[in-house]
């Protein structure tokens, strides 16, 4: 392989095609991104305070869930949510895209639900002890005492789910939904220059990723000064 | 935690509102030898994996359902037209572009596919269309030093050649050139398979010629060794995949094949695909300055 040439190639494809990489597929990327994150974790609030629940059933039904979803791929619930459960519900007539970005939401929901779990479990017992002895209620100690400390302890890990669905949203690309990997994709069935345009793929997704996980762990540094 | 409650319910609820905003898929109307199409009345849902050129591949100056051009494209729009509906060309990877007639989720797929026992069980198939010589010569191509010494046969002795899995391709190495002392080596994408030639992980590699001219447009040190497999006809060309059982659809979809073959669009639609691949992707991208440009 002669660098010189791949450089070369990288420019050209670059010049050519960069509108496909960034204006289509850093865009839809970060759309899936967002809304599967923010969707998914208002889900996996929800997830998790179920999961939490004194009736037996729904512990069982939502652990289920949980270990379903987290243990099997993601290219797998994709391609099952997009070929199996329109048949099974045909009421849901939804898009490529919407079905793609359930599956997606659905995914971060399980993840982002044991992140919440363990933060609000990570709250000393005393804190809400004593409020309920100050004579808060149940529902008022949740959410003036535990969450907002629980909240502060997850919120780096909720930064890097939110990373690691960014690189996630690229199996999508088996749908051609428009992301980064599918400008990937169509740029080198077009050109059959697979290798530059990988290069050029995998610094986007870097340039999307780095300065992230730095803001996360700033944040995490800062937090660490407070206490 | 009554708000968490409220919350979640107003979540479900948006959700199904939704789903009672879109329509449900109306049954088609039965007019007069129009077959019942599966999804929308009125629209031809056609899955391809648009990374194949010259048979189907994206147009990268356009957007939308313009980017998708090609031989197998431009035979689906016939189709879709002849048939009076409007055509909806579904992207999806080659495996998924299965799943999708299987399940339903597409009416048909015009994908490049050849002729396979499986397929025959599973799927209806239509009768076979000729995309040019795309698949009309199963040849092998090699990195430019070396592409003479493949030229025949027995200079396959002790040579890797790498050919795509389940593809037409891998039956023929297996069959020609594996008893003249080749080896195979399989890869699953074919812009990874030119990756590894060039890299030399095999020293040739089996494909359909319309993919050898474009893969070599973009890589002016890959060449044609000369080699062409001997193919039985059934091979040699393609054919549209269907749900199994859709027989109205297939019948129709024959009929507007015999009717493109009459009237030699087969040829014209070939030309315009070889002429998409060259200008607007592969000379783009290839090296002015070594006087091997694609033209």
């Amino acid at each position: 392989m002669d660098l010189g040439v791949i450089g070369a190639n990288i420019a050209k494809l670059w010049t050519n095609y960069w509108h496909i990489y960034l204006i289509e597929g850093v865009l839809t990327t970060l759309k899936l991104t967002v809304f599967a994150v923010v969707l998914g974790a208002l889900l996996g609030i929800v997830v998790a305070m179920l999961k939490m629940s004194k009736n037996k059933i729904i512990r069982f039904l939502i652990t289920v869930y949980i270990e379903v979803i987290r243990g099997t791929p993601l290219l797998l619930q994709l391609y099952i949510f997009y070929f199996v459960l329109p048949e099974l519900l045909p009421v849901f007539d939804f898009s490529q895209f919407t079905w793609v970005a359930i599956s997606l939401c659905i995914n971060s929901s399980a993840y982002v639900s044991e992140i919440f779990r363990s933060g609000i479990q990570s709250v000393d017992k005393g804190q809400s002890e004593a409020a309920r002895s100050l004579g808060l209620s149940k529902g008022q100690t949740m959410t003036r005492i535990v969450m907002p400390q629980a909240i502060k302890n997850i919120l780096p890990a909720l930064g890097n789910e939110f990373i690691m669905m960014l690189k996630e949203t690229s199996l999508a690309s088996t749908f051609f939904i428009g992301d980064l990997m599918t400008a990937h994709l169509k740029i080198k069935g077009a050109t059959y220059l697979m290798l530059e345009s990988l290069i050029i793929t995998g610094l986007i997704y870097l340039a999307m990723t780095y300065p992230l996980s730095k803001l996360v762990e700033a944040f995490e540094r800062k937090m660490k000064n407070a206490d | 935690m009554k708000k968490l409650l409220a919350l979640a319910l107003t979540l479900a609820l948006s959700l199904s509102m939704v789903a009672c905003g879109s329509s449900e898929p109306a049954p088609a109307p039965e007019a007069e030898g129009t077959p019942s199409l599966t999804q929308e009345a009125g629209v031809l849902k056609v899955a391809i994996s648009p990374d194949f050129a010259p048979m189907e591949f994206v147009d990268l100056s356009k957007s939308g359902q313009d980017q998708y051009v090609g031989f197998d494209v431009s035979l689906s729009k016939y189709i879709a037209e002849e048939m009076g509906v409007e055509l909806e060309i579904m992207p999806m990877s080659f495996d998924a572009c299965q799943a999708a007639v299987s399940t339903g989720k597409v009416d048909m797929s015009v994908s490049g596919f050849s002729w396979t026992e499986e397929r025959a069980e599973n799927y209806n198939l239509s009768d076979y269309y000729h995309a040019g010589d795309n698949e009309t010569e199963q040849v092998t191509i090699a990195l430019k030093e070396n592409a003479e010494k493949y030229a025949t046969l027995e200079g396959y002795a002790g040579a890797v050649v790498g050919a795509q899995s389940a593809s037409l391709q891998e039956s023929l190495v297996n069959e020609q050139l594996v008893p003249a002392g080749a080896e195979i080596a399989i890869y699953t994408d074919i812009n990874t398979g030119v990756l590894q030639l060039k890299k030399g992980d095999f020293q040739v590699m089996a494909v359909a010629t319309g993919n050898g001219d474009a893969i070599i447009a973009a890589n002016p040190e890959i060449a044609h060794t000369g080699f062409v497999f001997e193919i039985d006809p059934k091979y040699v060309d393609n054919l549209i995949l269907l749900q199994k059982g859709s027989d109205d659809l297939t019948a129709k979809v024959n009929e507007i094949l015999a009717k493109a073959e009459a009237a030699g669009l087969y040829e014209t639609w070939y030309a315009e695909a070889e002429e998409l691949a060259g200008i607007d992707s592969a000379a783009d991208v290839s090296y002015d300055d070594e006087g091997n440009v694609a033209q």
